[in-house]
């Protein structure tokens, strides 16, 4: 593992790798875990009380994956797909709650308001 | 009338004596002269020469066996010896320091993190060991960033399990081939990481019960912290009468024998 090296984002720096050396590697890692986050999605309805069907969960699972289409760094590709692969453990082992499953959907917050009028009545600056 | 009179004298003889003591000075930051010895146990030892002269010798020899790792020795506080590496260097360092029959530090007492977020490497990973055949300690240090992996410890000492996770929770610095990396202190769902210096003090979410939802809901937290200063060091020095007394003034290099690495080359 020392040995290796992979280019970093910095032009001309080589640094450490976290897990894969190549972008095809990475893309490979990212993929696999989709997939099993997919395969969860059958069981997380059954496993929790959730008030989301099958559907609406694989849409999320969907969502949180595409809010990093941008990075292209192997090593922070790396280090998410690691720490997705921690929460997906504990989705699948029922460490979480309820609540904790449904926090993703961020159901009871309100949002910010935009316009003048209700930021005056709402009292945010 | 006789009890009473004793009684009198007592009390009296307990005011006189008691006297002498609201005069006293009783806490004071003073630095004690140098030929009283003191015998209190709060009181810290003078530095015992003979054993701080074993500490720098034993952290040259260090230095000469794996010149490869260890860049820096130093003493901190007159006595503590530590030994800086570079962070491919941890694995080794410690088999050396665990198996070497001079040192036997078999024991691994913890594994400490500090975040310098100005360093270009701003996490700083310390190994605490103790040697119990020779009733000595060590320190080792090592260095990394938030994406750059540190081996795991966890092939030479099994305590290094549990610390490594509590730094990966809490700094989120990585160690590849640990075994059971996963949080161990912060709820599951929680995302950040607590100990890093730009970690806000009131966390990033709140969490409640809502009567509603009959559930516990994460909310983002909406706190004004405009005083946000990343200061580092103390604004107040606090013992400013033991400025220059040894052992108080920050850590002292050991210099290392750089001839003989000359004539290697």
């Amino acid at each position: 593992m020392a040995s290796q090296v992979v280019k970093s984002t910095i032009v001309g720096t080589k640094v450490r790798p976290l897990l894969s050396t190549t972008k095809a590697d990475a893309r490979v890692r990212v993929l696999g875990l989709y997939k099993a986050w997919i395969r969860q999605a059958t069981l997380i309805p059954i496993d929790y009380d959730v008030p989301k069907s099958e559907e609406q969960i694989k849409e999320k699972i969907r969502s949180e994956f595409l809010k990093h289409k941008h990075v292209t760094d192997i090593r922070i590709i790396d280090m998410l797909v690691i720490k997705g692969q921690m929460e997906l453990r504990e989705t699948a082992s029922l460490f979480k709650h309820k609540g904790q499953i449904m926090s993703y959907w961020k159901e009871t917050l309100e949002p910010k308001p935009t316009d003048f009028i209700s930021k005056f009545m709402s009292g945010s600056p | 009338m006789l009890r009473n009179a004793l009684r009198c004298s007592v009390a009296l003889r307990g005011a006189l004596m008691s006297m002498p003591s609201k005069h006293m000075r009783l806490m004071t930051t003073a630095a004690t002269t140098a030929n009283t010895t003191e015998a209190r146990p709060t009181i810290r030892k003078p530095i015992d020469e003979v054993a701080r002269s074993h500490l720098v010798d034993f952290g040259k020899y260090c230095a000469e066996i794996l010149p490869k790792y260890i860049e820096k020795v130093q003493i901190t506080s007159g006595d503590e010896l530590e030994l800086l590496i570079i962070p491919e260097g941890v694995v080794p360092v410690l088999q050396f320091l665990k198996d070497h029959h001079t040192a036997q530090f078999v024991n691994l007492v913890d594994i400490a993190g500090m975040d310098v977020p100005s360093r270009p490497n701003r996490f700083e990973i310390i190994y605490n060991l103790l040697s119990l055949r020779y009733n000595s300690r060590i320190r080792v240090k090592t260095y990394t960033d938030e994406l750059t992996p540190l081996d795991s410890a966890n092939e030479v000492f099994k305590a290094a399990n549990w610390y490594e996770r509590e730094i990966w929770d809490m700094f989120g610095v990585y160690f590849s081939n640990h075994p059971d990396l996963r949080r161990i202190l912060t709820d599951y769902g929680f995302e950040g990481h607590p100990f890093r210096k730009d970690f806000p003090l009131s966390g990033y979410v709140e969490v409640r019960y809502d009567d509603e939802k009959k559930r516990v809901v994460v909310e983002p937290l909406e706190l004004a912290q405009e005083f946000r200063k990343f200061q580092l060091e103390t604004p107040w020095e606090q013992f400013p009468n033991f400025r220059n007394t040894p052992g108080s003034s920050g850590s002292e290099e050991i210099p290392l024998d750089e001839k003989k690495e000359e004539e290697k080359k």
